[in-house]
């Protein structure tokens, strides 16, 4: 039967909404769906959900009905997001039930380790971080250079293929289906010793949570060195803004990690996010786009930040810094 | 340890304005710079550092044209012992395709290795999937987004995966494997011009990409290159510089955040 396999990434116990965007691109292409998703219902685990959904599921949302069918796979979360165990958790399957004509995974941490690792094991094609999807020319959408350009790209070779969803992008498209799903279960499966789990790391807890700003000023790999740090903290000062950064500025250290917004960060919802010097790759983006108020500066004018800000200044960030101070102090 | 570390030269299109060519066939890259991709330059760094403890050899590897050399010396200045490149003028978009080459590569020429360092990602593509591909291909296992290498012993390494929102997760992986670098893992050393001078003293090794071909089919096609949907964007505060930053403040006070 020809049907469509979203592997679900649930991560301590929670089915993270990303999974939707997965589930939604799969009704975009009008496919019938599995979802794949880890049993943390079996013994091993210390706090059985209610549902396949996890702890929490979808805050009152009935995730199952989005779904032709479930197959639950008796095993750990832990076990379940390991590369080495998922090409066997895979073949299973397929043994079984068939090959899909498309096994699908969120664009996160794990499933672009996954889906890259079971694309290389079973020789298949392989799209990343796929955003949009056209179904009359049969062609997905996959940012380059900077989020500047797309790729529309199209599998070349017989049978199914992975593909990685960027999350927020397929997220409406996942509706109910009138049917409860059928559940499935797969069981027996090898585990590989190659690579073990050990524990997950809390990040430390900082002075300072950015999340609760109302305000917050947010400065990116623009601002060209750390030396210029001390001058946005006091305009930060000046503004009463809690001073924010995204990725590359927290990679050189030149803030601390606390203050990342981002996947990997914060996401935070303040009433004013200023964002200067930050250009607006989409892991970025999804950790400020709610925010109230989003105010971009920036020099390059196709920089994509200005794509989903409310108001921008196209100008170098130092000057307009250094001309905020001045009608401040002024 | 042996240690085999690739970096990639990828165009710098952070604050360059990109034209596609050709009714979508390209992209015009010809005025923009060139640059070390920046996982890249994270993972030789880290690559170094643990032979800087272990002892062994680290061997820098590029796929691409006559000028990725530069990123090899790069590596070189850094610490990396060869530079191998693997020249073609050719774009591998597909990262299966360019997995199978370096399969290819490996087995051909015997490099030998304890451990694959590649970047999570290139800046250019962002596929970040070959260093998935190339560890199932050779039966590896395989460990990405890594953010901290907490030991690397002589059987297995203990690393450190990013997750979202700050989450960490520890593993154990088994040597020999192929792990892709997180930016950030560590600070770069500082690579002057008379260090990239006198790498260029250390011999580097070129080998033709159409020697490696075996089962290198591309399993997926670039059909096309197009603009990114315009979507509302942002009413632009316009004239002279001051005008704009006392609209700015208008626009703070009128939300409530600044009196």
């Amino acid at each position: 039967m020809s049907y469509a396999l979203v592997v679900a990434e649930v991560r301590r116990g929670v089915f993270e909404e990303r999974n939707l965007d997965a589930i939604g691109l799969c009704a975009l292409m009008e496919k019938d769906i599995s979802l794949l998703v880890t049993d943390n219902n079996n013994e091993m685990n210390q706090n059985p959900p209610s549902s396949p959904f996890g702890k929490e599921g979808l805050g009152g949302f009935s995730g199952e009905k989005l779904v032709n069918t479930i197959i639950k796979v008796k095993i750990e979360e832990a076990l379940f997001l390991n590369p080495l165990n998922m090409v066997g958790v895979v073949k299973t399957m397929m043994d079984s039930k068939g090959k899909p004509d498309v096994i699908v995974f969120t664009h996160s941490s794990s499933g672009t380790e996954l889906a890259s690792y079971v694309a290389g094991y079973f020789d298949l094609p392989l799209i990343t971080d796929v955003n949009g999807f056209d179904k009359e020319r049969d062609v997905f959408f996959k940012s380059y250079y900077s989020d500047k350009i797309f790729g529309e790209f199209r599998k070349a070779a017989q049978g199914p293929f992975v593909i990685t969803v960027r999350s927020g992008s397929f997220k409406e498209y996942a509706v109910e289906k009138t049917t409860p799903p059928v559940i499935e279960t797969i069981e027996d499966f090898p585990i590989a010793e190659g690579r073990n789990f050990m524990e997950y790391v809390e990040e430390e807890k900082a002075e300072i949570d950015i999340t609760k700003a109302e305000f917050l000023l947010s400065v990116g790999r623009g601002i060209g060195n750390k030396d210029e740090i001390p001058d946005y903290e006091k305009l930060a000062d000046l503004l009463k803004a809690t001073l924010s950064g995204s990725r590359p500025v927290i990679d050189k250290m030149w803030l601390p990690k606390a203050r990342q917004v981002g996947t990997s960060g914060k996401t935070v919802k303040p009433k004013v996010y200023l964002a200067m010097g930050i250009s607006g790759a989409f892991q970025h983006i999804a950790g400020m786009k709610d925010s109230d108020c989003i105010i971009a500066v920036n020099k390059d004018p196709e920089a994509p930040i200005f794509q989903y800000a409310h108001f921008g200044i196209i100008a170098d960030i130092h000057k307009v810094r250094d001309k905020l101070l001045e009608v401040l102090k002024g | 340890m042996n240690l085999i570390v690739f970096t990639k030269r990828v165009p710098a299109t952070q604050e360059e304005e990109l034209r596609i060519t050709g009714e979508g066939k390209a992209v015009d890259l010809s005025k923009v710079p060139f640059k070390v991709n920046d996982w890249d330059n994270y993972s030789v760094e880290e690559a170094v550092r643990i032979v800087e403890k272990t002892g062994g050899a680290v061997t820098a590897v590029s796929i691409g044209d006559a000028e990725s050399d530069e990123v090899l010396r790069r590596a070189i200045a850094m610490g990396a012992k060869d530079g191998f490149l693997i020249e073609t003028g050719d774009v591998l978009h597909d990262p299966g395709a360019r997995a199978t080459l370096i399969q290819n590569f490996l087995k051909k020429e015997s490099v030998p290795f304890d451990a694959i360092f590649t970047g999570v990602q290139s800046e250019d593509d962002q596929f970040g999937a070959v260093g998935g591909i190339l560890a199932a291909k050779l039966g590896l296992p395989f460990v990405s987004m890594v953010i901290s290498i907490d030991a690397f012993e002589s059987d297995h390494v203990i690393a450190r995966r990013e997750l979202e929102g700050g989450l960490q997760e520890r593993v154990k992986v088994i040597l020999p494997c192929v792990i892709s670098i997180q930016t950030g893992i560590n600070e770069p050393r500082y690579v002057s011009i008379m260090g990239v001078r006198k790498a260029s003293k250390v011999e580097r090794k070129v080998f033709k990409a159409a020697d490696y071909q075996e089962n290198m089919v591309s399993k997926i096609e670039a059909v096309k290159w197009v603009y990114p949907p315009k979507k509302g964007g942002a009413t632009i505060l316009s004239g002279e510089l001051e005008g704009a930053c006392k609209e700015l403040l208008g626009i703070l006070k009128e939300k409530g955040v600044y009196q």
